[in-house]
């Protein structure tokens, strides 16, 4: 065997190795660091300030923003808002995602067909999401005001997105509709590592399918399902694209989460300090959930 | 011993898989019905007739091939930077011990959960103030704010899984520590550096809100804001039109998930549940 120290003079082999690694993780170091770090820390910065976007002049203007948006702003309706979409989308996700997931695991006709459609929506850009979803809510040609007139369930076409609680349901749907896959991959991965032989010993003990779901499938979820809900709660939160697309926000402000606000306060009406002091406050929020996120999926990993 | 059909649990799922893709299959029918039809008080399910006026008329009428290039270049442009830095990243969080790593570590995976809205004002500034406002180079530059954390915790799993012990082996045998990386390593985590490439595209590909913010020309705008675009201005909404446009929008999408379904489910799996 060649002496390693011989070849490499002068350094340790421990010193070289940790130099070698360093080296290899600084171009993310650095870029991590440009785009991310430093524009966290100016969006903390600006938060104190008063910016108007065209010009970008600002001042500071300390703790006023936040005053400001914690009193008469709208951070708390925009919360509320934002929680009930995130509980309501979040539920139809899990709930769907996991009834789907059991049906995917059953050895049914054309499974993998089966299985590549409902995991589609999923990697479907948003954009093409909304724009399918819209025209099936339209109000005047959209399929879903015609199957339910032919059904009898309504009389009259039903405003889907222009009214209020329509709007919030049918984001909440559209929502379950492009998320819940993401419940199915995980939940399918689990079931396939379930062993048959608890199954069995269920089975033995006089076992019927809904006690056998409720006494071995769940407890066996409880692990992934506590990460998926997690993950989901901070995508949901902090989801953009879905709602600004699908409703503006409206009608009024009935669908206006947070990340809107913060979008609106920023580019429409160029307040950017107050834009990044609502994006703090929303982050401050999340936080909770972000943390118990990274307890758990660190512990997984070690 | 059992691998007969479930005809009951058919019986359920498939009216459930097909209702959940119906969104999907209507597109592509109202992108082949002639306009006539589409505007009719009693919808037809499956079209009188057949027709690809549409199509011809996003690509020839409307600005989408100038967007389809532009999100293709952007795509591309993204998953090849993000991926270079980030193979190099997660071999070194994987194998490499020095003060600070698990830090490092945690930071990747807590910027991975931070909100886009968060950052946009920041790096709208900082992209202005450098000049790249406007241009395909500034999106690549906001998309590593996702797509680099999200690469990095992918590769870290995957990586973590192939054993030390053929490096090691490689090493004794006289190969330096990035000779063993490159013929010993990477040939390993390749399964995992195509799910992490093909996933890191598609998050480009789909992204709205930088695209949105950063971007108001026909020049670097790419398919998101593009198509939405082509809804807003037009004054009566066309919907074969859009329909049209949001399907050749998904063909690369249609293409990737036909072909890699398999490593698109197994990165997943590593990536965002397991930890």
């Amino acid at each position: 065997m060649p002496d390693l120290a011989l070849q490499r003079p002068g350094l340790s082999r421990e010193r070289r190795d940790a130099l070698l690694g360093l080296l290899l993780i600084a171009p993310t170091v650095l870029v991590l660091g440009a785009v991310i770090v430093y524009p966290l820390l100016s969006a903390i910065a600006l938060s104190f300030q008063s910016v108007y976007t065209p010009t970008l002049e600002g001042h500071w203007v300390g703790l006023a923003n936040y005053r400001e948006l914690l009193g008469a702003g709208g951070f708390w309706a925009a919360l509320l808002t934002t929680a009930i979409w995130t509980a309501g989308t979040l539920t139809l996700q899990i709930l769907i995602g996991v009834a789907m997931a059991l049906l995917l695991h059953q050895n049914i006709l054309f499974r993998s067909l089966a299985r590549s459609l409902v995991l589609f929506p999923y990697f479907l850009s948003t954009v093409v999401a909304v724009l399918v979803w819209r025209w099936l809510f339209n109000d005047l040609y959209g399929i879903v005001n015609h199957a339910l007139m032919a059904a009898g369930v309504i009389d009259a076409p039903v405003n889907w997105l222009g009214a209020m609680p329509n709007a919030m349901l049918s984001i909440m749907v559209v929502g379950a509709w492009k998320f819940f896959p993401f419940v199915v991959i995980a939940v399918l991965a689990r079931l396939q590592t379930i062993p048959e032989a608890l199954y069995e010993a269920a089975r033995i003990d006089g076992a019927g399918p809904i006690s056998r779901f409720f006494d071995v499938t769940l407890p066996q979820l409880r692990d992934v399902l506590t990460i998926v809900i997690l993950l989901r709660t901070v995508w949901d939160f902090k989801e953009f694209d879905l709602i600004y697309l699908m409703t503006g926000g409206g009608p009024v402000n009935g669908t206006r989460t947070l990340p809107l606000i913060v979008y609106q306060q920023a580019f429409g009406l160029n307040q950017m300090g107050m834009a990044a002091a609502y994006a703090v406050s929303m982050m401050l929020v999340m936080l909770v959930f972000m943390l118990a996120y990274l307890q758990r999926a660190r512990k997984a990993a070690a | 011993m059992k691998k007969r059909p479930a005809w009951i649990a058919s019986l359920v799922a498939w009216p459930i898989v097909l209702l959940i893709a119906f969104p999907l299959l209507w597109m592509l029918i109202t992108s082949v019905k002639p306009a006539a039809e589409l505007f009719s008080t009693s919808p037809t399910l499956l079209p009188k007739a057949i027709t690809f006026e549409h199509y011809v008329r996003v690509l020839t009428d409307t600005p989408f091939l100038q967007y389809f290039a532009n999100s293709m270049i952007l795509a591309t442009s993204t998953t090849i930077v993000v991926i270079s830095i980030s193979v190099l990243g997660a071999y070194s969080l994987v194998r490499f011990a020095y003060p600070g790593r698990e830090t490092l570590a945690s930071l990747v995976l807590f910027t991975y959960l931070l909100p886009s809205v968060v950052l946009i004002s920041p790096l709208y500034l900082m992209l202005v103030s450098i000049g790249l406002a406007n241009t395909l180079a500034s999106l690549v530059i906001a998309y590593t704010t996702f797509a680099l954390p999200y690469a990095l915790w992918l590769l870290r799993s995957f990586m973590a899984g192939i054993p030390q012990d053929l490096e090691s082996a490689a090493m004794v045998d006289g190969a330096s520590r990035m000779g063993a990386f490159v013929d010993v390593v990477l040939p390993q985590a390749l399964p995992g550096i195509i799910s992490t490439a093909l996933f890191t595209f598609i998050l480009a590909w789909n992204e709205y809100l930088y695209a949105l913010v950063l971007v108001n020309s026909d020049e670097a705008r790419p398919l998101t804001t593009g198509v939405m675009t082509m809804l807003i201005s037009a004054f009566n909404i066309e919907w074969s039109l859009l329909m049209a446009a949001s399907v050749l929008m998904s063909v690369p999408l249609i293409i990737i998930f036909a072909f890699f379904q398999r490593h698109l489910t197994s990165g997943f799996g590593a990536g965002g549940v397991k930890g």
